[in-house]
């Protein structure tokens, strides 16, 4: 190839137009619109091709040492990537003066289909074939479905045995009754077996409910149990998109309204069916002109049934999302209580709670009212049936053209017809519940983990260097917080990542912890592509203090042991000693057994940062990584800790972020981040030298310091 | 300059100077290679941002003009204040770097795994064209900013409005309907 296209979509007004950007080898960019060529100039003179980022658009310029910049191409949000990959190659051209045109820019493409992919997306909208979801909830029964059938089994049984009931009646009046020739003994033989049939149906159908119930609970269990697992393993991007309200309503709620629906409607669903089905053929069989007047108003109901549906679901969809959002904002104001407390903001909230949960009052009233309209609606239909049964076959009756007994035995088998139809109404209802908490159960289930572990993961080897080859990173891949950043550390080495609050730091060590992969680039771990390597064993070797500490609710002991679960008490109190955590911890009467709350708000800022490094270095990590360790402690505490991890960071990589300078005096070098990008590497007196950013910092923070002191 | 909104309670924003824009003093232009030029105070700007500080709520005040290494020039506290002409340029400027076309029609919506895609026409400046969008977390991406007024954010980061729902054809307000809430 030798030359580069880039599609763009919008013109200088923001029109849209089919625009084409090509850069071909010799240094020349030419711009077309809708096929005609509008600009045409030479790359040579530009200093750099950027793209510039606006607000749902994006476009590409060229910079000029000397002269004003000039907008290239304008397009829409679609586009950023491949604009993204297009700068790439004209800024290697220029720099270089040689063309690369080795990696063309494809945006990715559904294999079956050829339609360009979404950008974020691995599934084709169009190709994807949703599996059926009760194939699915028939698989995750796999381990139930043994007991689940026989049941089942079992309940059909009863169902038979109750259908003989009618018969047999209708065979006592039309073959003893009505002709008056019976004797008491066959009589008796006849209403005896019905009372049999029906003793034996209630104990069988009694014994078939119990084990079904168990089902039910076994099965919800295992399905928190999953949905519970996965929410575990999902990556952080994952996790960052949903509300910890709504994580809990997965797991708590959709999992019972799943099995509530199975043990209820599953069961019922074959129970019913099957014995209207039955129903119908008995009747056929017995008199089928009367059988046609029973079923005349079930089509009616039916396509009632059927145009609702669609409208029942979006109306349930509705109500599942207003309740979660309620739930969620529970969630956040309890967990935030103090601060709401602070801003004496208690009003404001009870107020907007009140909103919320009068909002979803007025869905659900809403959807109970449909309700409520709807059924009578179908009772009043099946009605209709019941009355011509009993009306045009008693006129038959009259006409002699039918028997008293079989008119006897359509009423008794009218309940066994209309009420699986009167249930059926509630069906879709309940259907439409149990499909929605199934869907989101199966978005939490299916979701594919950003950060795979795969059987091929490999062990961390965190004792060699770590190394970041020109890594680009963002939270949204349209919004990069870090850029071409590249720097190696030798094992062994500590570095210290300075920065201004926002410039990227702790993103660098989340990529490093493999809580979010790059965009582009790749950073080794002793050679190792860190895609390669297991995540879990990653973090079980790695001892990491972030800058938001997080203690659970339990034992001051029980939080240091939560790094390593099988840590001796030595081992702890020597953590404890080696963080100075320890002076403070044996103040309190319970000494480690003290209790700490939610969040370790019964902490100081202080000790929970103690708390918070002694749990990193229990296992005494070859790789330490320390987001702001140390910020909220004074500086003699600090630098107590600080010797004695330096004792302890002897021979180990560690990896430190600090605000404040003297944290990282011990630091063997520095890297400056700004913006993204690397501004400055290199030891404290290279980088004073330098007279660059670091050097402006430690400059402004000496000045404080003076002022203080 | 700046309002006086109270005479009574001292207010931070009379603490602190904002640094609004001198409309007297600033005079924007346009450049031949596609931006916003802006002379103030005798200081060239070649090339300026504008930024809503709310776009959503006040689009057409406080905003922030800003040299490309992001510094800020001035605030602009209502596009108003500007004469006709110079106006013209920054809500150019404006309709440039903010793009958020209206939905006129929905094709089809299609919802799976997470994932909502719609077939969508859409019209922004000048004529109608046809999108294809995939929406993650409905709940966040799909917005009523009223009860009538509907934005939309797709997995690429672009931004699609729909200024009143009811203005929309009913088809399509049909098939949006489960989304919005
Ligand atoms: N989970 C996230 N999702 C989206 N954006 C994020 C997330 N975490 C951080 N960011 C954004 O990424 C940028 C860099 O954040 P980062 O936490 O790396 O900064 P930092 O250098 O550690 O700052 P500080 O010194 O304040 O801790 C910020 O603009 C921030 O808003
Ligand atoms: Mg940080």
């Amino acid at each position: 190839m030798d030359k580069i296209d880039l599609a763009f979509t919008l013109d200088e007004s923001m029109r849209p137009v089919d625009g084409r950007l090509t850069f071909d080898g010799e240094g020349v960019i030419t711009v077309r619109e809708n096929g005609e060529r509008t600009r045409s100039l030479s790359a040579k003179d530009a200093k750099e091709a950027q793209v510039l980022g606006g607000v749902g658009c994006a476009l590409i310029l060229l910079t000029y040492e000397n002269a004003p910049d000039i907008a290239l191409a304008r397009f829409d949000m679609s586009r950023l990537k491949a604009a993204g990959e297009w700068c790439k190659i004209v800024n290697h051209a220029i720099e270089t003066g040689k063309p690369a045109f080795d990696d063309a820019i494809e945006p990715e493409v559904c294999e079956k289909c050829g339609k360009t992919l979404p950008e974020g997306m691995r599934v084709c909208p169009f190709c994807f074939s949703k599996t059926g979801l009760l194939k699915r909830v028939w698989s995750l029964m796999k381990p139930f479905r043994r007991e689940a059938i026989i049941s089942e089994a079992f309940i059909a049984l009863s169902g038979v045995i109750y259908l003989s009931v009618p018969v047999l009646n209708r065979v006592l009046i039309d073959n003893y009754l009505a002709p008056r020739l019976g004797t008491a003994a066959q009589i008796m033989l006849l209403a005896g077996f019905m009372f049999l049939a029906r003793a034996i149906g209630e104990v069988i159908f009694v014994l078939s409910s119990r084990v079904y119930a168990r089902v039910g609970t076994l099965f919800s269990n295992h399905l928190r149990d999953l949905a519970y697992a996965k929410i575990q393993k999902l990556s952080m991007t994952a996790l960052g998109r949903r509300t910890p309200g709504e994580l809990i309503r997965r797991v708590m709620e959709d999992t019972v309204t799943i099995k509530d629906f199975l043990t209820d409607y599953g069961r019922w669903m074959v129970d019913m069916g099957l014995m209207f089905i039955a129903s119908m053929v008995i009747l056929a069989l017995t008199n089928w002109r009367l059988t046609l007047l029973v079923f005349a108003p079930i089509p009616i109901v039916v396509v009632a049934l059927y145009r609702f549906r669609s409208m029942i679901h979006i109306r349930y969809e509705r109500q599942w999302r207003k309740n979660s959002r309620a739930q969620s904002i529970l969630h956040d104001i309890i967990k935030g209580i103090r601060t709401v407390k602070s801003f004496g903001a208690e009003d404001r909230e009870i107020a907007k709670f009140a909103g919320v949960s009068k909002d979803l009052a007025q869905v659900m009233t809403n959807n109970e009212t449909m309700w409520a309209l709807l059924f009578p609606a179908v009772t009043f239909f099946s009605g209709i049936g019941e009355f011509m049964v009993l009306y045009i076959g008693g006129k038959w009756i009259l006409g002699g053209s039918l028997s008293l007994g079989v008119l006897v035995q359509f009423t008794m088998f009218l309940g066994y017809i209309y009420q699986p139809l009167r249930w059926l109404v509630s069906f879709p209802r309940m259907l439409a519940d149990a499909m929605t908490s199934l869907v989101k159960m199966f978005e939490i289930l299916d979701e594919e983990a950003d950060i795979q572990e795969t059987a091929l993961s490999k062990d961390a080897d965190v004792s060699g260097g770590v190394d970041y080859q020109s890594v680009s990173f963002g939270y949204k891949s349209y919004e990069p917080v870090l850029k071409e950043v590249s720097f190696t550390i030798e094992p062994g080495e500590m570095i210290g990542i300075v920065g201004k609050s926002g410039a990227g730091k702790s993103t660098l060590i989340n990529l490093m912890l493999r809580l979010y992969d790059p965009n582009t680039g790749r950073i080794t771990l002793s050679g190792e592509d860190l895609r390669a390597v297991s995540p879990r064993l990653l973090h079980e070797k790695a001892g990491v203090v972030f800058q938001d500490t997080f203690l659970f609710a339990g034992t001051i002991y029980d939080n240091i042991l939560y790094a390593k679960p099988d840590a001796t008490a030595a081992e702890v109190i020597a953590a404890c000693v080696a963080a100075n955590a320890h002076d403070f911890i044996m103040k309190s009467a319970d000494g480690y057994d003290t209790l700490i709350g939610e969040s370790g708000y019964s902490l100081s800022g202080g000790e929970r940062q103690r708390l918070a490094i002694a749990r990193a270095i229990i296992k005494h990590p070859r790789l330490l990584i320390l987001d702001e360790a140390t910020s909220s402690l004074d500086l003699e505490t600090e630098s107590i800790i600080q010797d004695s991890l330096n004792n302890l960071t002897r021979k180990r990589t560690t990896i430190a972020i600090a605000h404040r300078l003297s944290t990282l005096r011990a630091a063997n070098r520095l890297i400056v981040l700004d913006k993204g990008r690397i501004a400055e590497m290199g030891d404290h007196m290279q980088l004073l030298r330098r007279k660059g950013i670091y050097y402006k910092l430690v400059m402004a923070q000496r000045q404080t310091n003076k002022a203080a002191g | 300059m700046q309002d006086v909104e109270s005479a009574s309670a001292p207010l931070l924003s009379d603490a602190i100077d904002l640094g609004y824009l001198d409309p007297d003093q600033a005079r924007f232009s346009q450049t031949p290679g596609g931006f916003l030029a802006l002379n103030y105070k005798g200081a060239d700007y070649p090339r300026v941002s504008v930024r809503r500080s709310l776009p959503l709520a006040m689009p057409n005040e406080y905003l922030s003009l800003a040299d490309p290494e992001g510094k800020e020039i001035a605030i602009l506290r209502d596009l108003s204040r500007l004469d006709a002409d110079q106006r013209g340029l920054v809500e150019a400027e404006l309709a440039r770097r903010y793009y958020c076309p209206n939905v006129v029609d929905v094709k089809s919506v299609k919802d799976q795994l997470g994932y909502v895609y719609f077939e969508l026409t859409v019209q922004g400046a000048g004529a109608p064209s046809a999108r294809m969008c995939a929406v993650k977390d409905v709940n966040k991406n799909i917005r009523m900013l009223s009860d009538d007024d509907v934005i939309m954010f797709d997995v690429d980061g672009n931004r699609y409005r729909i200024p009143s729902l009811k203005a929309l054809n009913a088809k399509s307000r049909k098939r949006l309907e489960p989304y919005l809430f």
